[in-house]
Parts: C-alpha cells; structure tokens; sequence
C-alpha cells in the first residue's frame, strides 16, 4: 500500500547517482589484486635483501642457489658468499620477515579488539611489558628464574615476553574498556603509564645486572635484527607462526565487533570468547617479536593505517595486507640500517621510529576532531 | 513467539524492569511504549540476551538463555539506537555485516545483491559507496537497519517465524523516513515475522502498531491493542500529562500527523 513513499521520485535518484566515490563500495576485489601486488612485492624484497650488503651478490645467482640448494657447488657463489647468505643474510631475512609480519598483524588485531586505530602494541605499552618479562629473564636466569630456564630453554626468553605482553595487555583492558567501548585518552594514558612502570622495573633489573648481562641487554634494547642467527629463529619463530596462522580466523569476529560488542554477539559472534583468543595472539605475536629483536616501534600503527586508506577496514583482507607489506617495510628499513651509516650500522628500531613516529602524528592531526574529549 | 514471563531486570544493585509478562505472536507488531526511564531499552537488551533476569523469555518456545549466540542470530536482529564506527568502513560493507550468520533467507543466487536490494528498501540506493562516517545521524540509522534486514531478510525461515527488534527506530528521522521504516517493520510482520519495537511517537504507534506494551516505573501498565491502551486517564497517570485522545488544537495551529499521509 505504500508504492507512493516508498518509491523515490526518479529525478533525484538519478541526481545522487552522479556524485557517489564508487558505484557499489565492495573494495573485495581492490583489496584482492593489493594482497597479490604485496606478495610479488615482498618475494621481490626478500630476494634484494639477500643479494644485497656489504658483499654484493647478484640477485640472480642468489636464486640460481636457492633453487639448486646447499649441496651443488657450482660457481654460482663463492664460498664466502654461501656463507655470508645462509649463515648470515638468510636467518635475517627470514626473522625480519617474521617480525614484521608479526608486528604489523599485532596492531590491526589490537586496533580491530580496542576499535581504535591508535592502539599499537608498541605505543600503549604492551611491548613494554614483553620487554620487561624478556629482560627478567636475562638479569634473573642466572638465580631466581633459574628453574623457567632449565625447564623452558631456548624458548624462556620468548615465552617470558609473551607473559610480559598478556598481562600488560589484560591490564591495559580492564582499565581503558568500559562496557566493550574503549576511550581513546584513557588507553593512551594508560599505556603511558604502563610503558613507566616496565620502565622503572627494567630499571631496577638493570641496576642488578652484571657486565655481561648489560652488554645482552643494551644489545638486545636497541632494536636489531643484527644479532639473527637459527638459533633465534627457533626460539621466536614457532610463537610468530602461530599467531600469524591464528589470525585470519580472527577477521570476522574484528569485522563484527567494529559495531561494537553487543551487535557482534546478536550477530552470533561469542565475544568474550573471541576477544580472549585476540588478545592471546597480540601477546603471543609481540612477546616474541619483542624478545628477540627489542623494541621495533610504529610498524603496527603505520602499516594497517596505510592499508585501510586503500583497501579499507574489512579485516578479511587487511590481516593478510598487513602481514605481507608489514614483513617488506621491515626488510626495507633493515637494508636502510644496514647501509645508511656503513660500514657501521644503525639499530633498525631508530629507523622505524623515524619515519612512523612522525606518520603517527599525522594520524593525531587529521583525527583532532575527534581525539579533543 | 517471543514469549516473556514475569522477567524481572536488575542493574547493578537498582531493580529496572519488575514482573513484566506480555507476549509477541508472530505476524504482530508490537510496541513498547513509555516515558523515559521506565526500563524498556533495559527490557529489550534482556530480549536481546544481553542481560541476566529473572523469570522466562523464550524465543518459539525455547528459552533464550539455552539458545546459543549463532542460533539467535537466525531467530532474531536487533537494531541498536545508534552505531559508531572507528574505522572508515564504506555502507555497503556495513550492510553486508548482517550476513555473518549466513542465514539470512535470500536465495543463493541473489546473496550479492542482497545489500542492494536492502538498501533500496531503506530509501538509501546508490548510497553503497559511501562512507558510513561521513553520513548523517538519520542516514546511519537507515545502514543500521538495512544491515539488520539482511541478518532476517525472510521473516519466516523453516517454517519458525523470525523476529526484528527496533530500539527507537524512527528517533533521529525525518517524516518520510519515518513512515518508510514503520512500513517497512508493518511489512515485516504481514508476511510472517514478528516485530518488538520501543518507540516514543505515539501517533506512529497507535498507526501501525497491533499491540503496545506500556511500560511505567519498570512494570507493564497495560498491554493491549491501541483502541484499549491509548486513553487520557492512563496518559496522565504514566507520562504525567493531561491530554486528551483525539483533540485538535486551536483553529490557528497547524498540526500533522503521520496518519493522514497518502499510503
């Protein structure tokens, strides 16, 4: 019975026709065709990274070896180079990869959790935590942790971040979520003060240390990939893993909370299931990226913001883009590292800080508005 | 049926909602009505499953609390007063949020333009593009609900009717939205479904409602068809005003009312 209001009169159909950005706003196919560029684009960086340093080797004969593997001796590579890339520039790659990956994916599942593009593992202090669990277990494996060591091994040092992350992150819950609504100042306050307080507590630890375990420590806070060998690509790189495996399946749980947490669940989404699952792998994930690399900041604030300019918010698509040009930048940023100051090289976390802290104030200024409580 | 058997609420240590008892039959709109703080949003997130209570409330005969999140989501969808968003999400992926559950009735063949067609029956075709951020109040209200008829987009599925709760659905909008959303949830029930909404224009209800809940002071009033609930003694007595059903205003005074538009 309602023809009369229900149909819009033509002329102005016609007219909003004309100005709309995209006709239908389904950015799937966009955020495909992104994903298979971001992939070509970090095989190709893997393969530069490799090639390229110190001793130069060319990329085509880096892959004429990888291809052929380590048993054929053809002229390919010199001795030297197969050294330098498997023992050196490959454990590098491949932590890098990782780890930029990983820190990349930590912030859009943390920003997607808190519904907050600022959250950033590295900026409201869960990195903190993982740094002062990693940084117990350096000064106090030797006495008090002694048994975590002995039981754990290898993997103490991670595992030991990864608890330091959770807390923190449970903390950082509890105080800036009311309600499944996360107030933008409060979380930011309160990462400040939980970077603080892991601060003052990695201060004590560090006052207790001896020679050796300052020079690991200084070593390890700087932020590096400069120490990568296997060794640490098998403490880290299981947890990585299994956060990266976790995290597509988090996609349209994030989706559904982006409307907030009780039209998520009438969705038919289990929330509060759901969002123990996130924050165990945004720890997971940044404990053990912390643990063997120190702290690599604005990598999880840079990359997803940039991404969802481009591809938008839909987290099917963003948690693989994340990932893939997360791993690139890191790599980008290592060769930057690595050859800016030659012979010499600068920690890659300086590198990072560089160039996303600033990015992370343009992000304050065109969000003002709405950050001015 | 959405059946509710003196289910009591309670917020914290305050006790909002008290002994309420009413039934929504499939194919009804009903609606709740009340003055502010009478506990009807209280009452509808207790519908929604969103709260503990007191009592029974069962959705075509099971009770709401054994259903699982994901077996809900296919009985019933739920449009909230209002939705933010923190990320810049375009309408059209809004919209194709309310098929998550993946039941929401349409035939394969047109899930795709299921969020078109959805669209357009919320007055909003050729918005698909647009950022949901950047539209106005009553706009995002009208996404919310185009997402929310996608989750029940046939209001019977296997032969159990399935339900649309509206929270305020027409508060931010202007009279021809208005009229377009109410038509849309009268519609809604005529084929099968069932329809719980709280509204506070009683014109629009007394117009397209077939049963009210009045609620007051966290109990029900009255339930019953407008005919029988709409009366000057129990306007003044709930909303504490003296009015009077069916007045005209002074001959200087123009007035309009929803009920004279040409449907």
């Amino acid at each position: 019975m309602s023809e009369a209001i229900l149909r819009k009169p033509a002329v102005l159909a016609s007219a909003q026709g004309g100005k709309k950005p995209r006709p239908d706003g389904d950015r799937s196919a966009l955020a495909r065709s992104v994903i298979a560029c971001l992939c070509v684009a970090l095989i190709a960086t893997i393969l530069f990274s490799l090639a390229f340093g110190a001793s130069d080797a060319s990329v085509v004969s880096v892959v004429k070896s990888l291809i052929a593997g380590s048993d054929i001796t053809d002229n390919a590579l010199s001795v030297r180079d197969r050294i330098i890339i498997y023992d050196i520039r490959l454990p590098r790659v491949i932590l890098g990869t990782l780890i930029g990956a990983s820190l990349a994916v930590s912030g859009a599942v943390m920003q997607g959790l808190f519904r907050n593009p600022l959250a950033d593992p590295g900026i409201v202090g869960v990195s903190a935590g993982a740094g002062l669990g990693a940084v117990s277990v350096i000064v106090l494996g030797g006495t008090f942790l002694a048994p975590v060591i002995a039981i754990f091994g290898l993997y103490a040092l991670p595992l030991a971040a990864f608890f330091g992350a959770l807390i923190f992150t449970l903390i950082l819950y509890r105080v800036a979520t009311r309600r499944g609504q996360t107030s933008i100042a409060t979380m930011l306050l309160a990462g400040i003060a939980l970077g603080a307080m892991a601060a003052a507590y990695i201060g004590v630890l560090v006052y207790v240390a001896d020679d050796k375990q300052l020079r690991d420590l200084t070593f390890w806070g700087l932020g590096s990939l400069a120490g990568a060998n296997w060794v640490k690509i098998a403490a880290s790189g299981p947890l990585i893993a299994l956060a990266l495996i976790i995290s597509p399946f988090l996609a349209r749980g994030l989706n559904g909370l982006a409307l907030g947490e009780a039209s998520a669940s009438h969705l038919g989404i289990p929330v509060q299931r759901f969002k123990r699952i996130a924050i165990v792998t945004v720890a997971a994930a940044t404990g053990a990226s912390v643990a063997v690399s120190g702290g690599i900041g604005f990598v999880g604030v840079v990359v997803p913001h940039l991404l969802r300019l481009v591809i938008g918010p839909d987290h099917r698509y963003l948690l693989p883009a994340a990932a893939l040009l997360g791993a690139s930048l890191l790599l980008i940023a290592d060769a930057v590292s690595r050859t800016i100051v030659a012979p010499s090289e600068l920690p890659i976390g300086i590198v990072t800080a560089a160039v996303g802290a600033p990015f992370f104030l343009w992000i304050l200024l065109r969000r003002r508005g709405i950050l001015d409580l | 049926m959405i059946r509710v058997t003196n289910v009591s609420v309670s917020l914290g240590r305050s006790r909002i909602v008290e002994d309420i008892s009413f039934d929504a039959e499939a194919g009804a709109f009903t609606v709740i009505v009340g003055p502010n703080g009478s506990g009807k949003t209280t009452l509808m997130r207790a519908l929604s499953g969103d709260l503990p209570y007191d009592g029974t409330i069962s959705i075509n005969g099971a009770p709401i609390n054994r259903l699982k999140l994901w077996q809900m989501a296919t009985m019933r969808a739920i449009l909230p007063q209002s939705t933010s968003l923190s990320f810049p999400f375009t309408v059209r992926e809004i919209v194709k949020l309310g098929m998550t559950s993946g039941r929401s009735g349409a035939s394969r063949h047109s899930m795709d333009t299921l969020p078109d067609e959805a669209l357009e029956r919320v007055d909003l075709d050729g918005f698909g593009g647009r950022f949901y951020q950047e539209l106005s109040g009553g706009e995002q209200q009208r996404v919310q609900l185009a997402r929310v008829l996608c989750q029940v987009w046939q209001p019977v599925l296997d032969g159990q009717p399935r339900f649309l709760f509206l929270d305020e659905p027409v508060s931010s909008l202007d009279i021809k939205h208005q009229l377009i959303i109410m038509q849309i949830a009268r519609d809604f029930a005529d084929r099968g479904g069932g329809v719980i909404a709280i509204l506070h224009d009683l014109n629009l209800t007394s117009m397209f409602a077939d049963r009210i809940v009045v609620m007051h002071g966290g109990r029900a009033d009255s339930v019953g068809t407008p005919m029988e609930v709409l009366t000057d003694d129990r306007i003044l007595r709930v909303y504490e005003c003296a009015l009077k059903v069916g007045g005209l205003p002074g001959k200087s005074v123009p007035f309009v009312l929803p009920q004279s538009a040409v449907l």
